[in-house]
């Protein structure tokens, strides 16, 4: 069987045993409700839901643009800069080592329990890894490039353009990934935590009143939208796959053709 | 079979105006350890369309040469003049540059890279097309205009920087030992191609190599220089004739010369 048949199956295979062991009774419907239950619910109440899951993605893209715009800048310039690189790039990395989501109640202190503290916890959440992973791919291009481009008469505003933001595509696109991934998380735990809207809100209500369906029926919304996230960076790949994973400094690689599945 | 001197040629020399010259060059680069003398009075001429080949013991300086020759670096003493005038910026118009490693942008085509210096120029596109097409024919890569870096082979990937190095139509190709990283073989062919590209294009080539056999085939002069810091201790006409031939490398003159430079080399490394 090929590698995506087998995930076909085990997805399916999952569905199934979503649908068979609590109408069999072998997990307490309380637990986990029957797959077309959670489905019913979800339609039935497509309008409670769906403006949930609007205010949730609409926090998710601002964040994102916060998270991944800031990361990116920053990241470039921490990178490219020898001296920020220096003082700044071990603090970061720490900071990212802290676990933000105690910080969440003071950002709930100081921007209420709206949409405001949500995004900016988000973005700071998604904005670490987005940033490290940018200052890490500038800092590795490989400087012969840089000198080539000089050689051919290129100005700095031409090098920053036409070689170094390419040459860093890749990395950015792995934090862009990371990054995205820690919005999506950041804004749904926000939620859970303390707030007044959103998919992570119903998830926790409905999960208070003991609601199984109800609360079934956020996950899966939560998880269409980290498929329709990884969908999107799947395509956004693509357009790089031609050459990503080239271009950085390796050693004596130059001329060793990369092994390309 | 035998080899004679070809008067013509030798004369030619001569005569021809130099594109490049070189006088009083010296360098000493600051270092941790103190400062590095790399390079001492340097004075050197490079007649327009010849084919001068610089050796000399790994870390005299060569490449450091080459690149205030490109106008990449700025030496600490004397002049270098190109087409006239100062080399303190890199001019594309005057001098391209090959190295060592092919250094092409992985995300670029052959032909968009091969037309990158063209863009950074704002030619026209269809011009620029028009011009890297060219180039990539001429260095007999037409074929490979689409590929990427990764999915050509390293002499293909050498030549692509070559036609780079040309597509401005510059005076000069400074090229830093661009085969080295290439297996003998390609390398040998490598050489006989850019003779041929040479000669067509009648471009000035300066040239850096560490095999004492390619700088002869290749040159019509060879500048011997010392151990750090680099001066030219020597200066080597090759009389073989033209178009070189791969059965000259068996002549006595070639051997002569070989054995001239090398013991030049072995002398100043001690
Ligand atoms: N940026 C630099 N800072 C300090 N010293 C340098 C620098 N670049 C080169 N050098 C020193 O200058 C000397 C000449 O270096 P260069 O690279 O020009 O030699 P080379 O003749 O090209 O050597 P090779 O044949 O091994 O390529 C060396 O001793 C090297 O250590
Ligand atoms: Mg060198």
């Amino acid at each position: 069987m090929s590698p995506r048949a087998i995930r076909w199956t085990i997805i399916a295979g999952v569905l199934v045993l979503w649908e068979v062991l609590p109408r069999a009774g072998l997990v307490p419907v309380l637990f986990l409700p029957p797959l077309t239950t959670t489905l019913s619910v979800a339609v039935t109440e497509w309008r409670s839901y769906g403006a949930a899951l609007a205010v949730t993605l609409s926090q998710v893209m601002v964040a994102l643009l916060f998270a991944v715009g800031g990361g990116i800048l920053v990241g470039a310039i921490v990178g490219g800069v020898a001296r920020m690189r220096q003082v700044l790039l071990p603090v970061f990395s720490s900071l990212y080592a802290v676990p933000l989501v105690v910080l969440y109640p003071v950002f709930t202190a100081w921007f209420g329990i709206g949409s405001e503290a949500k995004i900016a916890f988000a973005s700071v959440y998604g904005f670490f890894p987005t940033m490290l992973s940018t200052a890490a791919g500038i800092q590795t291009i490989d400087p012969n490039l840089m000198l080539t481009a000089r050689s051919m008469g290129a100005t700095p505003v031409q090098r920053l353009f036409r070689v170094i933001l390419p040459a860093a595509i890749p990395t950015v696109l792995a934090g862009l990934r990371l990054g995205g991934a820690l919005v999506i998380i950041g804004v749904v735990v926000a939620e859970m935590l303390i707030s007044s809207a959103g998919i992570g809100y119903l998830i926790t209500s409905s999960r208070t009143v003991l609601n199984s369906p109800h609360v079934f029926a956020g996950v899966l919304l939560v998880l269409l939208i980290a498929i329709g996230f990884d969908l999107a960076m799947r395509l956004l790949e693509k357009r790089c796959a031609a050459w990503s994973g080239a271009g950085r400094a390796r050693p004596g690689a130059s001329d060793v053709r990369p092994a390309e599945a | 079979m035998s080899q004679t001197l070809a008067p013509d040629a030798a004369a030619a020399a001569a005569d021809a105006a130099p594109i490049v010259s070189v006088t009083g060059l010296g360098h000493v680069y600051p270092s941790r350890e103190g400062p590095v003398h790399a390079l001492a009075d340097i004075s050197l001429e490079v007649g327009q369309g010849k084919f001068v080949v610089i050796v000399g013991p790994s870390g005299c300086g060569k490449s450091s040469l080459l690149m205030m020759l490109a106008g990449l670096r700025h030496q600490s003493e004397g002049a270098i003049l190109c087409d006239g005038r100062p080399m303190s910026d890199p001019d594309p118009d005057r001098v391209g540059v090959v190295f060592q490693e092919a250094n092409l942008f992985p995300w670029l085509t052959a032909i968009e890279n091969v037309a990158f210096p063209l863009a950074l120029r704002k030619v026209p596109r269809a011009e620029r097309q028009a011009r890297a097409a060219a180039m990539l024919e001429l260095v007999g890569l037409a074929d490979a205009r689409g590929r990427y870096p990764h999915e050509l082979s390293g002499g293909m990937k050498q030549r692509v920087s070559i036609a780079r190095g040309l597509v401005q139509n510059p005076k000069v190709l400074l090229m830093d030992e661009p085969f080295a990283a290439l297996d003998e073989q390609t390398r040998m062919a490598m050489g006989e191609e850019l003779l041929r590209i040479w000669s067509e294009t009648g471009k000035t080539v300066v040239f850096v190599t560490h095999s004492l056999t390619e700088a002869v085939y290749l040159a019509d002069e060879v500048l011997v220089m010392s151990a750090r810091p680099g001066r030219i201790i020597d200066r080597v006409a090759v009389p073989l004739p033209r178009p070189r031939t791969y059965a000259m490398m068996a002549s006595p003159v070639f051997g002569a010369l070989r054995e001239r430079i090398w013991q030049q080399i072995r002398a100043s490394a001690r």
